[in-house]
């Protein structure tokens, strides 16, 4: 039993097989890269892995529980956060406020608690702020912690992304992209900060077309062309195929 | 002793201000009959008051990123429940009055969990046909509803605590308290709701629907939740009205109800979950009833719907009158605000 799994996963849109017949396995505490040319899938899968799209084929399972059946909010809850290649957030909300919205899942007090302000749930509201805080200040927010989004630059508005997923304590992180737009400093600050997150334990799927930053902090790749899986396995030797050189750049013609 | 002295020491005495200016309006508002019996003024106030709870109904549910326009559909069935359970069915007042806001609000449960699943427009418009369904049913069921003849309804008893003699027959005073008391109970169920963690998911919704969800927020829930909480209050503010008004007809919570709700919370304020829809609703309520008085006939939904767009022009962002206040205090201490400079990005170190 995998931790997570996917198997034999199609994703039809009307004849067009955006996913097809895709199969692997996820091992906890690994760095996972997905690769692949534009339009291969990558996003769909990851689309699909967070329940945002129902599977037209296959299953999706972590662990042991089938998940290609349950709502994003209930795949959340179990420990699978993604974030958005188009990089949503919350507007017109301060750093710290879209943290706090997005923290919910860190709570375990019931609602009706959060109402009443019991002293259960002010005290774990108060350790909340402190992850929240915490985790602002990990990824370089924290001098703009009282401010609007739109006030960070486009680095770190991905930045922000980043910590909005982590704010919903994910056992397993889908990162969309997060390097797209970034120079070479904030794209190295992404990689120092995936390794981080990678030793406390949380396991990364990462969606990168930059290959200085997946040779860097992959343990696994899975080359993806028109949906369908065409490699798997060690970074360097999956970039030195032939089927993957193809698919990205085409075969010589005579 | 030295203690209970400490919590002094840490309250936020300069930020005090403002909160006891607010609550002058709030004593003002309880000891307003004991200055005045008159029956316009009272009558003004409780009408004003029953249309605010409403609207702050309205503005829960906006809350969450839905659009309700059935608001006056529950305040029916609200005074619909009470007429009939004291009237028709003879059962004491005050256990029908509490049933009022308890059917409204399963109904509004029930129908919730259907109709929040299509969320957006679709929702809106089903609300919007709710209203006129739940008054064509009003009109048809005439062995319950008695029809467009409509209902009479009677008071609540006498009350007589001690040196208490309260009959809500006399004059308008009772029911002013009444209202008052829901008024303030609905503000502060939701002014806390809004202070707190549930209030924080609940505009999650609305800021983006999708990434709250990816954060584990259940939409349904939350949808239902607060659709449910704003149709009991409304089915109680609708009771309040059929008593007030001692006649319920199909006739009273209609199409244009639903519509001028959505106006005071609009004029109010949309991003104010009490105040705005309070003061919303008391200019809007006194703007109509002089309006009324005009002698061409149309001519006060007319202008109604013009002031409410003047508003939109003039306060920017879906504001309303409600933020006019910080903009005053903002004037008096001649803070700069940090919040909108265009163009400004972070400065690389």
């Amino acid at each position: 039993m995998a931790f997570l799994e996917l198997d034999d996963v199609t994703k039809l849109f009307g004849k067009l097989a955006a996913v097809e017949d895709v199969s692997f396995n996820v091992d906890q505490g690994e760095v996972l890269g997905i690769v692949g040319p534009n339009g291969s899938g990558k996003t769909t899968l990851i689309n699909l892995i967070s329940g945002y799209y129902k599977p037209t084929r296959g299953t999706i399972s972590f662990m042991g529980k089938k998940i290609s059946v349950l709502r994003p909010d209930e795949i959340a809850k179990l420990g699978l956060v993604r974030t958005f290649q188009s990089n949503v957030l919350y507007e017109k909300t301060t750093l710290v406020q879209s943290m706090l919205m997005s923290s919910r899942l860190q709570y375990k007090t019931s609602d009706i608690e959060s109402f009443m302000e019991t002293k259960k749930y002010k005290d774990e509201h108060e350790g909340v702020v402190g992850n929240v805080l915490q985790t602002l200040q990990l990824l370089d927010l924290f001098n703009e912690t009282f401010r609007p989004a739109s006030v960070l630059s486009h680095g770190y508005q991905r930045m922000l992304g980043i910590a909005l997923a982590l704010a919903a304590n994910p056992k397993v992180l889908l990162l969309d992209e997060p390097t797209t737009g970034m120079n070479y400093e904030e794209a190295q600050f992404v990689v120092e900060n995936i390794k981080k997150i990678n030793e406390q334990g949380i396991t990364v799927l990462l969606i990168e077309h930059n290959m200085k930053v997946l040779l860097d902090v992959a343990t696994r790749v899975i080359v993806l062309s028109f949906g369908s899986k065409i490699a798997d396995g060690n970074p360097h030797e999956m970039m030195n195929k032939p089927e993957v050189i193809e698919a990205y750049l085409g075969t010589e013609t005579v | 002793m030295n203690v209970w002295l400490n919590r002094f020491r840490t309250y936020d005495w300069r930020n005090m201000w403002p909160k006891v200016v607010a609550a002058v309006p709030v004593i003002i508002f309880l000891l307003i009959p004991v200055f005045t019996q008159g029956e316009i003024v009272l009558n003004m106030l409780i009408l004003s008051g029953i249309w605010a709870v409403a609207a702050m109904g309205f503005t829960l549910i906006l809350r969450t990123g839905q659009f309700s326009l059935g608001q006056a559909a529950f305040m029916a069935i609200g005074g619909y429940t009470c007429a009939i359970l004291t009237v028709v069915l003879g059962w004491p007042w005050w256990w029908g009055f509490l049933l009022s806001g308890i059917v409204s609000g399963l109904i509004a449960m029930l129908i919730g969990s259907v109709v929040l699943r299509v969320g957006g427009i679709y929702f809106s418009i089903i609300t919007l046909s709710l209203t006129e369904v739940i008054r064509i049913i009003a009109q048809q069921w005439e062995s319950v509803t008695h029809g467009s003849r409509g209902l009479i309804t009677t008071p609540p008893p006498n009350i007589d605590l001690g040196p208490l003699h309260i009959n809500f027959m006399a004059n308008s005073v009772p029911f002013y308290y009444l209202t008052l008391i829901l008024v303030a109970v609905t503000g502060l169920v939701f002014w806390q709701i809004g202070k707190t963690r549930m209030g924080g998911t609940f505009y999650a919704m609305l800021a983006n629907q999708t990434l709250a969800e990816h954060e584990g927020i259940h939409l349904m829930r939350y949808r239902v939740i607060a659709f449910t909480l704003a149709g009991v209050f409304a089915g109680f503010a609708g009771a309040i009205y059929a008593n007030y008004l001692t006649v319920i007809s199909p006739l009273i919570f209609g199409l244009w109800q639903s519509i001028q709700i959505m106006m005071m919370s609009i004029v109010g304020g949309m991003s104010s979950l009490v105040a705005g829809p309070i003061i919303g609703s008391t200019v809007l309520y006194i703007l109509g009833i002089q309006l009324s008085r005009l002698p061409i006939y149309g001519i006060s939904q007319l202008l109604y719907g013009a002031v409410v767009v003047l508003v939109l022009i003039f306060l920017p962002k879906g504001t309303g009158l409600i933020d006019l206040w910080p903009r005053i205090w903002r004037k008096i201490y001649r803070e700069v605000e940090d919040y909108e400079i265009p163009g400004e990005t972070r400065q690389e170190d």
